[in-house]
């Protein structure tokens, strides 16, 4: 790809010659240019416009603002580095867009932001169901879309979906693997939301819960966003259960925890993901946190560039990055790693190179186990959840062997 | 009517309708044709609701049952049968015709608040049923629509354009039928329903009979919008099909427009979808809330002035210039 | 087995006496102004926060914030009746009900600019503290609140039945003409009924702080069951909404144990289009209009 800059090499030679080459080489860029091969205005950058759905405002609302806070945070990393080197240096431009925590609102602001913007890809938007929508219409408009969210529905039928992180698959083993850490004879109630997070990770549960020699006394779903957990807990109470796995989102898990505690209940709660592994959820439930296990797709103390990015977050909001924040980071690295290879804004080009994406270090390999390839599917070929603990109101990885950054704390 | 007023109104009518068919071609921006489709919409629903809450004054807040029942119908049809869903929005239409008369014989035996809590009740019912049971529909999850790219026959289209013509067929058709009745003795007999139900009947109007049926009317178009909006998201899951915020919409477009009246319900909807659409480009991307605060606070200004809806205004202008009028001849 | 039975009815009762407290001021209001107050759920969001904001700031137990909450609501009730309600009252019901409801939604996205989506929650030192009687569970705070709404129950009841004040708001809520006949003032009637039907919304959130959180949706979750206790139990009948919460508590508790985690809401709704195909003036009595 020439650079612009170069026609100024030509002029050292002779006078003539320079001039003739020079008129040679930028009538070969304005024939470019007219074809579209070469961005004109190549020494001044145009800046890349990549697309963020997330929920600022409605149920998930604080989750969406974290989520926007590492959006920022990221693209001003990256432009802080160079920008696209292959694009002469253009920065990403990030324009976010709130869906409201509602599946209409997601279905008419992707399309929104798409049409009226020339997007070169989208990242979004946290809960599984809003992706799920953000998906179809990328998918129609050909745009890449890369997402942490977990249901496994994002990787059926979809060649522009890209999720680099753990599916609701395998949250389920890790989750229940987990169980056997705590007890010999783990008897599980599983609760979880019915919309297509809690379900995706509770049917991975059913499927490998034999397999992993767990037995299952309690499996059932709840309507998000009840007055009162008590009749679920007295449920949970008569099934004999001696852990708990509770899939859901953070109003109802603090209701949850607090509701275990009051009916004085010996379960070993392991939350999930979700609202379990948010800063908020400490604030909310206090010390009844500690010890309580988890499963995330991506923590602060995964990696050292994890770390780094953990202390920039935490100067910027206040809180430690959570999941979904990290990931994101990691993710608009992808997506510029992506861009450099590519040389090139257009969405599809973009596709290309981020179904070649192969990357073992830097922060766009900032995930568990530290590599990101992409399978014909869209997923992760290395991607793995690590198991986290709350310990000391902050999260620490705690599972599997390789993952560990902590010893588990024994309750 | 004299005979000139009804030739001038023909004219603007006509004039009105080459308008909206050509709208798409002259405005290309893809977000301005969203925002069409959804008043065209919204106003069909509107005018399907207005027929039994603005003309016969039974205000009925759980539209949204007839409007998921035409949704889910289409769908099942079409991922489980592989039925056009142009077929699917007829049958989803019957299905809401059929479910309007137990329900309606239900609601119908209550009045007043009563009977307007009773239709919100059985389209959460709905709601409620839809998300449990996943064996017919999805549970809670929903679904999308497959993608077919270009399938006309399908109802999916590639153009945004496409879409809107549907839309304004959906419209027209409802505008259509709400004249057919306004005009004709239902349309009369409705009304006095409307005003007094007690006396209407002491004068002979069958009052049970006609509300059962204008209801089958009001849930079967309602349905019809129902298909189409899912063919436009491509997605449905029961929280989207049986929302309380689609019964309130198509009850508040016909009030703040105009219960009762033939443009009343359009008329609603182009302010309040363009109120909203504005509030949301300027307000939406900043603090959370506050579009909607700056919405509802007009809202409650509009009811509070003109209880009636806004249509009045239009009378009311009409008023003072003919009165100006001999003044300044 | 019993055991399970037994917590669940007392799960459900000790709920269904928040659901009391919303919806009997919702019953309250429809029985004396003749409108449904579609706001109610969010004034219990504000007695939460008001509530929180005292805890917050200055350690006030959220049950001694029931002294702020509760008269300060009353004041906003006296208020939203002279300034806005009275002016849609009229034969047409249509504008009063999408006047509340407009007010829902400006209450809600006021409370979520002002105070963003984040949960608040209050720890006391009884929150998470249940008695522990025969097997069963009790929590101290639930019961706590229980026990106070009752209380509020029955002092509005001994109101309405003993003073001159309540006399008069049951005489305008059975025959307004006639009360205006009568030399009462409606519109003074109708002050006092939704000052003290926002008193009891600002109570339930006050009382539900110690075990619930705060947050601008959270009236939505409440209201729903209100307003099925309030048809259950007869619009305008005040011991009626509070029977109805009770037992439709314990048939949401018993649903969710007996026919599934997702199915509280499903019974309910089951009951209550059950009483209107065959009592639709619902089990209280009383004329439907």
């Amino acid at each position: 790809m020439k650079e612009a800059g170069r026609n100024s090499a030509g002029r050292t030679r002779s006078k003539r010659q320079g001039r003739r080459e020079f008129l040679i080489k930028s009538g070969g860029l304005l024939a470019a240019g007219a074809f579209g091969a070469v961005p004109l205005r190549g020494w001044a950058a145009e800046p890349i416009n990549i697309g963020a759905l997330y929920p600022t405002t409605g149920s998930m609302a604080q989750i969406g603002i974290g989520c926007v806070a590492a959006a920022k945070l990221a693209v001003d990393m990256v432009n802080d580095g160079g920008g696209i080197k292959s694009l002469g240096g253009a920065k990403l431009n990030l324009i976010i867009s709130d869906v409201q925590s509602d599946t209409t609102v997601t279905r008419t602001e992707t399309d929104r932001l798409i049409t009226g913007n020339k997007l070169s890809a989208i990242h979004g938007c946290y809960a599984s169901a809003l992706t799920l929508i953000a998906s179809e219409v990328a998918e129609r408009a050909k745009v890449p879309l890369i997402t942490g969210s977990s249901s496994d529905q994002l990787n059926k039928g979809r060649t522009y979906t890209f999720t680099p992180f753990a599916r609701a698959s395998q949250f389920a083993r890790a989750q229940l693997q987990m169980s056997k850490l705590v007890s010999d004879t783990p008897k599980v109630a599983v609760i979880f939301e019915n919309t297509a997070f809690g379900t995706s990770t509770s049917n991975g549960l059913k499927e490998l819960a034999p397999a992993e020699g767990v037995e299952i006394v309690m499996f059932e779903p709840y309507s998000a966003g009840f007055t009162d957990a008590s009749p679920l807990i007295n449920k949970v109470k008569s099934s004999g259960a001696n852990a708990l796995f509770s899939v859901s989102y953070l109003n109802d898990l603090i209701l949850i925890v607090r509701t275990v505690k009051q009916f004085g209940l010996n379960v070993s709660i392991n939350g999930g993901s979700g609202g379990f592994v948010i800063p908020d959820f400490y604030k909310n439930v206090g010390k009844l946190a500690e010890g309580l296990q988890g499963v995330a797709h991506w923590n602060h103390d995964v990696s050292e560039d994890a770390q780094k990015v953990n202390a920039e977050f935490k100067k910027r909001t206040g809180d430690f990055a959570f999941e979904y924040a990290g990931g994101l980071v990691a993710q608009t690295f992808m997506l510029a790693d992506a861009l450099e290879r590519a040389g090139s804004a257009d969405p599809q080009k973009v596709r290309e190179a981020l179904s070649t994406l192969d990357v073992s270090s830097g922060y766009a390999a900032m995930a568990p186990g530290g590599k990101v390839k992409f399978g014909p599917d869209g997923k992760n070929i290395y991607g793995h959840p690590v198991g986290v603990q709350w310990q000391n109101g902050d999260l620490a990885s705690v599972f599997p062997k390789e993952d560990a950054r902590a010893p588990l704390m024994k309750l | 009517m004299t005979k000139g007023s009804s030739l001038r109104n023909a004219i603007l009518l006509a004039i009105g309708i080459a308008v909206l068919i050509g709208l798409p071609m002259v405005v290309k921006s893809s977000f301005a044709i969203d925002i069409f489709i959804r008043i065209l919409l919204f106003a069909f629903i509107g005018t399907a609701w207005n027929l039994m809450g603005g003309y016969a004054k039974q205000l009925s807040l759980g539209h949204a049952a007839y409007f998921g029942l035409g949704a889910y119908t289409s769908t099942i049809l079409q991922i489980n049968y592989d039925v056009s869903p142009w077929i699917g929005m007829v049958a989803g239409g019957v299905v809401a015709m059929l479910a309007s008369l137990p329900i309606g014989w239900l609601c119908f035996r209550l009045r007043g608040p009563y009977f307007t809590i009773a239709t919100i009740a059985t389209a959460q019912a709905l709601m409620l049923i839809f998300l449990k049971f996943r064996d017919f529909a999805w549970g809670a999850e929903g679904t999308t629509i497959p993608n077919l790219g270009s399938a006309p026959l399908m109802m999916q289209f590639e153009t945004k354009a496409a879409y809107y013509y549907v839309a304004l067929g959906l419209l027209l058709l409802g505008l259509l039928i709400t004249w057919l009745i306004e005009r004709s003795w239902i349309g009369y007999y409705l009304v006095a329903i409307g005003e007094d139900e007690d006396a209407a009947e002491a004068i002979g109007v069958n009052a049970p009979k006609m509300k059962r049926d204008i209801y089958m009317i009001s849930a079967f178009l309602t349905a019809l919008a129902g298909t189409f909006y899912t063919q436009y998201i491509y997605f449905i899951d029961p929280a989207t099909a049986f929302s309380f915020n689609i019964s309130i919409e198509a009850a508040l477009v016909s009030i703040v427009g105009g219960i009762g009246t033939l443009w009343g319900p359009l008329i609603g909807t182009v302010l309040l979808e363009t109120t909203s659409t504005l509030l949301q480009s300027w307000l939406g991307s900043s603090i959370g809330g506050v579009q909607l605060t700056v919405y509802s606070l007009i809202l409650m200004a509009v009811i509070l002035w003109r209880p009636t809806g806004l249509i009045g205004i239009i009378g009311e202008l009409r008023q003072r210039f003919a009165a100006k009028k001999p003044a300044r001849a | 087995m019993w055991e399970t039975v037994a917590q669940a009815v007392i799960n459900g009762l000790l709920i269904g006496g928040i659901y009391a407290l919303v919806s009997i001021g919702v019953t309250l209001i429809f029985g004396v102004v003749k409108i449904v107050n579609f706001a109610q759920g969010e004034f219990v969001m504000i007695g939460m926060y008001i509530s929180f904001f005292l805890a917050n700031q200055f350690g006030i137990d959220p049950l001694l914030s029931l002294f702020v909450s509760m008269p300060v609501l009353f004041v906003a009730g006296v208020l939203i009746q002279h300034f806005l309600i009275r002016r849609v009252l009229g034969p047409n019901d249509m504008p009063q009900i999408f006047l509340t409801f407009a007010l829902s939604l400006l209450l809600l996205n006021l409370a979520l600019m002002l105070f963003t989506a984040n949960y608040r929650t209050v720890h006391t030192s009884y929150s998470d503290e249940a008695f522990h009687l025969a097997g069963l569970y009790i929590p101290v705070a639930k019961l706590i609140a229980f026990v106070v709404a009752m209380v509020l129950s029955g002092l509005l009841w001994l109101f309405l039945h003993t003073t001159d004040l309540g006399r008069a708001m049951r005489a305008a809520s059975q025959n307004r003409d006639v009360a205006m006949l009568m030399g009462i003032n409606p519109n003074r009637v109708f002050c006092v009924a939704l000052g003290i039907a926002l008193a009891l919304a600002g109570a339930a959130g006050s009382l539900l702080m110690p075990f619930y959180s705060a947050y601008p949706f959270v009236g939505q979750v409440f209201v729903l069951m209100a307003f099925v206790a309030v048809v259950l139990g007869t619009l305008g009948n005040v011991m009626g909404a509070l029977i109805a919460s009770l037992m439709m508590g314990i048939a949401e508790s018993l649903g969710i144990q007996y026919v599934g985690a997702d199915s509280g809401l499903i019974v309910v709704f089951a009951m209550l289009l059950l009483t209107l195909a065959f009592k639709p003036t619902g089990l209280g009595g009383g004329r439907a209009r």
